[in-house]
Protein backbone atom coordinates (compact mmCIF):
# COMPACT_ATOMS: atom_id res chain seq x y z
CA UNK A 1 0.00 0.00 0.00
CA UNK A 2 1.72 3.09 -1.25
CA UNK A 3 -0.59 5.48 0.36
CA UNK A 4 0.84 8.19 2.28
CA UNK A 5 -2.14 8.45 4.49
CA UNK A 6 -2.32 4.41 5.23
CA UNK A 7 -0.62 2.92 7.66
CA UNK A 8 1.71 -0.33 5.95
CA UNK A 9 2.40 -2.07 9.04
CA UNK A 10 -0.42 -5.07 9.62
CA UNK A 11 -1.79 -4.75 12.80
CA UNK A 12 -1.87 -8.32 14.95
CA UNK A 13 -3.82 -8.83 17.74
CA UNK A 14 -4.22 -11.75 19.64
CA UNK A 15 -6.05 -14.36 16.93
CA UNK A 16 -6.66 -11.34 14.67
CA UNK A 17 -4.15 -9.80 11.57
CA UNK A 18 -5.37 -6.91 9.80
CA UNK A 19 -3.55 -5.69 7.09
CA UNK A 20 -3.76 -4.22 3.52
CA UNK A 21 -4.44 -6.33 0.02
CA UNK A 22 -1.47 -6.26 -2.13
CA UNK A 23 -2.61 -3.88 -5.70
CA UNK A 24 -5.45 -5.35 -7.99
CA UNK A 25 -7.69 -4.08 -10.66
CA UNK A 26 -11.25 -3.71 -9.94
CA UNK A 27 -14.14 -3.67 -12.14
CA UNK A 28 -17.17 -2.39 -11.70
CA UNK A 29 -19.81 -4.74 -13.81
CA UNK A 30 -23.48 -4.16 -14.41
CA UNK A 31 -25.45 -6.24 -16.90
CA UNK A 32 -28.79 -7.99 -17.29
CA UNK A 33 -27.35 -11.16 -18.47
CA UNK A 34 -25.48 -12.85 -15.78
CA UNK A 35 -23.93 -15.88 -17.71
CA UNK A 36 -21.09 -17.24 -16.18
CA UNK A 37 -21.33 -14.75 -13.13
CA UNK A 38 -22.14 -15.80 -9.38
CA UNK A 39 -25.61 -14.97 -8.01
CA UNK A 40 -26.48 -12.56 -5.75
CA UNK A 41 -24.13 -12.48 -2.37
CA UNK A 42 -21.94 -15.47 -3.89
CA UNK A 43 -18.49 -15.07 -5.05
CA UNK A 44 -16.77 -17.20 -8.05
CA UNK A 45 -13.84 -17.14 -9.77
CA UNK A 46 -13.69 -14.82 -12.83
CA UNK A 47 -10.67 -14.63 -15.68
CA UNK A 48 -7.57 -14.77 -13.07
CA UNK A 49 -9.34 -13.02 -10.40
CA UNK A 50 -12.66 -12.93 -8.55
CA UNK A 51 -16.63 -12.07 -9.51
CA UNK A 52 -18.66 -10.53 -6.19
CA UNK A 53 -22.02 -10.03 -6.62
CA UNK A 54 -23.23 -7.29 -4.81
CA UNK A 55 -26.94 -6.43 -6.34
CA UNK A 56 -29.27 -8.72 -8.75
CA UNK A 57 -27.60 -7.15 -11.77
CA UNK A 58 -24.13 -6.07 -10.09
CA UNK A 59 -20.81 -7.40 -9.93
CA UNK A 60 -17.50 -6.30 -8.38
CA UNK A 61 -14.63 -7.39 -10.39
CA UNK A 62 -11.30 -8.18 -8.58
CA UNK A 63 -8.02 -8.83 -11.10
CA UNK A 64 -4.52 -9.26 -10.46
CA UNK A 65 -2.53 -6.34 -11.18
CA UNK A 66 -1.95 -5.72 -14.55
CA UNK A 67 -4.85 -7.40 -15.43
CA UNK A 68 -6.50 -6.46 -19.16
CA UNK A 69 -10.60 -5.78 -19.55
CA UNK A 70 -12.23 -9.04 -19.25
CA UNK A 71 -14.42 -10.15 -22.01
CA UNK A 72 -17.76 -10.51 -21.53
CA UNK A 73 -20.82 -10.90 -23.19
CA UNK A 74 -22.81 -7.91 -24.89
CA UNK A 75 -24.85 -5.17 -22.96
CA UNK A 76 -22.96 -4.45 -19.77
CA UNK A 77 -21.17 -1.77 -18.35
CA UNK A 78 -18.13 -1.94 -17.31
CA UNK A 79 -16.19 0.65 -14.92
CA UNK A 80 -12.81 0.68 -13.93
CA UNK A 81 -12.93 1.53 -10.06
CA UNK A 82 -9.60 0.69 -9.07
CA UNK A 83 -8.85 3.72 -8.10
CA UNK A 84 -11.72 4.36 -5.49
CA UNK A 85 -11.14 1.04 -3.72
CA UNK A 86 -8.92 -0.48 -1.50
CA UNK A 87 -8.70 -4.11 0.24
CA UNK A 88 -8.25 -4.71 3.50
CA UNK A 89 -7.71 -8.37 4.84
CA UNK A 90 -8.83 -9.40 8.23
CA UNK A 91 -8.25 -12.98 9.54
CA UNK A 92 -7.79 -15.12 12.42
CA UNK A 93 -9.77 -17.00 15.20
CA UNK A 94 -11.26 -13.98 16.32
CA UNK A 95 -11.33 -11.98 13.11
CA UNK A 96 -15.78 -12.51 12.91
CA UNK A 97 -15.87 -10.92 15.79
CA UNK A 98 -14.00 -7.95 15.04
CA UNK A 99 -15.92 -7.42 12.20
CA UNK A 100 -19.40 -7.96 14.46
CA UNK A 101 -17.76 -5.04 16.51
CA UNK A 102 -19.11 -2.51 14.04
CA UNK A 103 -20.53 -4.73 11.25
CA UNK A 104 -24.73 -5.71 12.19
CA UNK A 105 -25.00 -8.69 10.07
CA UNK A 106 -25.03 -12.01 11.50
CA UNK A 107 -21.56 -13.35 10.81
CA UNK A 108 -21.77 -17.43 11.83
CA UNK A 109 -20.88 -19.78 9.28
CA UNK A 110 -24.60 -20.64 9.20
CA UNK A 111 -25.55 -17.51 7.81
CA UNK A 112 -22.43 -16.65 6.49
CA UNK A 113 -20.26 -19.31 4.67
CA UNK A 114 -17.36 -18.71 3.27
CA UNK A 115 -17.50 -17.14 -0.10
CA UNK A 116 -20.38 -14.93 0.66
CA UNK A 117 -19.94 -11.37 -0.15
CA UNK A 118 -22.42 -8.14 0.48
CA UNK A 119 -22.28 -4.69 0.62
CA UNK A 120 -22.70 -3.33 4.22
CA UNK A 121 -21.86 -1.26 6.96
CA UNK A 122 -19.12 -1.17 9.17
CA UNK A 123 -19.30 1.64 11.85
CA UNK A 124 -21.13 3.92 9.39
CA UNK A 125 -18.44 3.29 7.01
CA UNK A 126 -19.87 1.09 3.50
CA UNK A 127 -18.17 -1.74 2.77
CA UNK A 128 -17.91 -4.95 0.65
CA UNK A 129 -17.60 -7.78 2.95
CA UNK A 130 -16.44 -11.07 1.79
CA UNK A 131 -15.53 -13.87 3.64
CA UNK A 132 -12.64 -15.49 2.01
CA UNK A 133 -12.42 -18.19 4.20
CA UNK A 134 -13.71 -19.77 7.24
CA UNK A 135 -11.66 -17.05 9.70
CA UNK A 136 -10.54 -14.89 7.08
CA UNK A 137 -12.39 -12.03 5.33
CA UNK A 138 -11.51 -9.48 2.71
CA UNK A 139 -13.26 -5.83 3.20
CA UNK A 140 -13.42 -3.53 0.20
CA UNK A 141 -13.72 0.00 0.96
CA UNK A 142 -13.85 3.39 -0.89
CA UNK A 143 -10.40 5.57 -0.67
CA UNK A 144 -11.51 8.36 1.13
CA UNK A 145 -12.98 5.85 4.29
CA UNK A 146 -9.80 3.47 4.66
CA UNK A 147 -7.75 5.47 6.92
CA UNK A 148 -10.80 5.60 9.57
CA UNK A 149 -12.07 2.17 8.96
CA UNK A 150 -8.58 0.88 9.09
CA UNK A 151 -8.32 2.97 12.48
CA UNK A 152 -11.75 1.79 13.89
CA UNK A 153 -10.76 -1.95 13.10
CA UNK A 154 -7.62 -1.80 15.04
CA UNK A 155 -8.91 0.84 17.58
CA UNK A 156 -11.69 -2.39 18.33
CA UNK A 157 -8.78 -4.78 17.77
CA UNK A 158 -7.30 -3.58 21.03
CA UNK A 159 -10.12 -3.97 22.94
CA UNK A 160 -11.20 -7.11 22.11
CA UNK B 1 -32.17 -2.30 15.83
CA UNK B 2 -35.47 -3.07 12.97
CA UNK B 3 -34.57 -5.65 10.92
CA UNK B 4 -35.77 -5.51 7.64
CA UNK B 5 -36.19 -8.20 5.00
CA UNK B 6 -34.76 -7.63 1.57
CA UNK B 7 -36.40 -8.73 -1.13
CA UNK B 8 -33.76 -9.18 -3.47
CA UNK B 9 -31.10 -10.06 -0.84
CA UNK B 10 -33.66 -12.70 0.67
CA UNK B 11 -32.89 -12.57 4.15
CA UNK B 12 -33.25 -10.30 7.08
CA UNK B 13 -30.74 -7.49 7.32
CA UNK B 14 -29.88 -4.58 10.27
CA UNK B 15 -31.98 -1.64 9.57
CA UNK B 16 -29.16 0.80 9.43
CA UNK B 17 -28.42 -0.30 5.41
CA UNK B 18 -31.83 0.41 4.47
CA UNK B 19 -33.04 3.71 3.43
CA UNK B 20 -36.44 5.60 3.35
CA UNK B 21 -37.77 6.69 0.27
CA UNK B 22 -41.58 7.75 0.80
CA UNK B 23 -45.03 6.58 -0.08
CA UNK B 24 -45.15 4.08 -2.82
CA UNK B 25 -47.89 3.14 -5.60
CA UNK B 26 -47.54 6.36 -6.80
CA UNK B 27 -47.62 6.47 -10.70
CA UNK B 28 -46.37 9.24 -12.53
CA UNK B 29 -49.11 10.55 -14.71
CA UNK B 30 -48.95 9.96 -18.18
CA UNK B 31 -49.32 13.54 -19.48
CA UNK B 32 -49.17 16.40 -17.24
CA UNK B 33 -49.77 18.69 -19.40
CA UNK B 34 -53.84 17.37 -19.38
CA UNK B 35 -54.02 17.69 -15.19
CA UNK B 36 -55.22 20.71 -13.78
CA UNK B 37 -53.37 22.44 -11.26
CA UNK B 38 -55.21 21.04 -8.51
CA UNK B 39 -54.31 17.85 -9.54
CA UNK B 40 -50.82 17.95 -10.30
CA UNK B 41 -50.40 19.56 -6.65
CA UNK B 42 -51.89 16.04 -5.62
CA UNK B 43 -49.58 13.83 -7.37
CA UNK B 44 -46.82 15.89 -6.03
CA UNK B 45 -47.97 16.45 -2.28
CA UNK B 46 -51.13 14.72 -0.78
CA UNK B 47 -49.91 11.33 0.59
CA UNK B 48 -52.04 9.00 2.49
CA UNK B 49 -50.37 9.98 5.77
CA UNK B 50 -51.76 6.39 6.78
CA UNK B 51 -52.34 5.51 10.43
CA UNK B 52 -51.30 1.89 10.78
CA UNK B 53 -50.89 0.17 7.34
CA UNK B 54 -48.77 2.12 5.22
CA UNK B 55 -47.00 0.98 1.90
CA UNK B 56 -43.67 2.07 1.14
CA UNK B 57 -40.96 2.37 -0.79
CA UNK B 58 -37.19 1.52 0.90
CA UNK B 59 -34.25 1.12 -0.87
CA UNK B 60 -31.38 -1.16 0.47
CA UNK B 61 -28.94 1.61 -0.27
CA UNK B 62 -25.58 -0.01 1.63
CA UNK B 63 -26.80 -3.36 0.78
CA UNK B 64 -27.59 -4.83 -2.49
CA UNK B 65 -28.89 -1.03 -4.25
CA UNK B 66 -32.50 -1.82 -4.77
CA UNK B 67 -35.60 -0.29 -3.99
CA UNK B 68 -38.55 -1.91 -2.89
CA UNK B 69 -42.13 -1.76 -1.42
CA UNK B 70 -43.16 -2.78 2.21
CA UNK B 71 -46.03 -2.68 4.19
CA UNK B 72 -45.46 -1.30 7.75
CA UNK B 73 -47.66 -0.05 10.35
CA UNK B 74 -46.39 3.50 11.24
CA UNK B 75 -48.16 2.96 14.92
CA UNK B 76 -45.91 -0.33 16.11
CA UNK B 77 -43.41 0.52 13.16
CA UNK B 78 -44.04 -3.60 12.06
CA UNK B 79 -43.41 -4.30 8.78
CA UNK B 80 -46.41 -6.44 7.81
CA UNK B 81 -44.10 -7.41 4.74
CA UNK B 82 -41.67 -6.45 1.80
CA UNK B 83 -42.16 -7.11 -1.69
CA UNK B 84 -40.38 -6.61 -5.26
CA UNK B 85 -40.97 -3.20 -7.15
CA UNK B 86 -43.77 -3.43 -9.68
CA UNK B 87 -45.62 -6.16 -7.82
CA UNK B 88 -49.03 -5.18 -7.17
CA UNK B 89 -49.75 -4.00 -3.63
CA UNK B 90 -51.17 -6.76 -1.51
CA UNK B 91 -54.43 -5.65 0.59
CA UNK B 92 -55.92 -2.29 0.55
CA UNK B 93 -54.23 0.52 2.32
CA UNK B 94 -54.98 1.68 5.42
CA UNK B 95 -57.20 -1.28 7.13
CA UNK B 96 -56.14 -0.57 10.29
CA UNK B 97 -57.76 -2.02 12.88
CA UNK B 98 -56.87 -0.22 16.13
CA UNK B 99 -54.88 -2.87 17.33
CA UNK B 100 -51.13 -1.30 18.39
CA UNK B 101 -49.73 -4.64 19.62
CA UNK B 102 -49.47 -3.06 23.11
CA UNK B 103 -47.61 0.46 21.75
CA UNK B 104 -49.06 3.22 22.41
Amino acid sequence: MADALLADEPVVRDGIAIAWTPPAVRYSLRTRVPSGLPRLLASARFADGHALALGPDEWLLILPDGAQPPTIAPLHALTDIGHRNVGLTVAGDRAAALIQCGCALDLSLATFPPGKVTRTLYDGVEIVLWRTGEAEFRIETWRSFAAYLHAALALAADDL
Amino acid sequence: MLLIHCPYCDEPRPEIEFGYAGEAHIARPINPDDLSDAEWETYLFVRTNARGRHFERWRHVHGCGRFFNAVRDTVTDTFERTYKAGVARPGEADSWTGDTGGIV
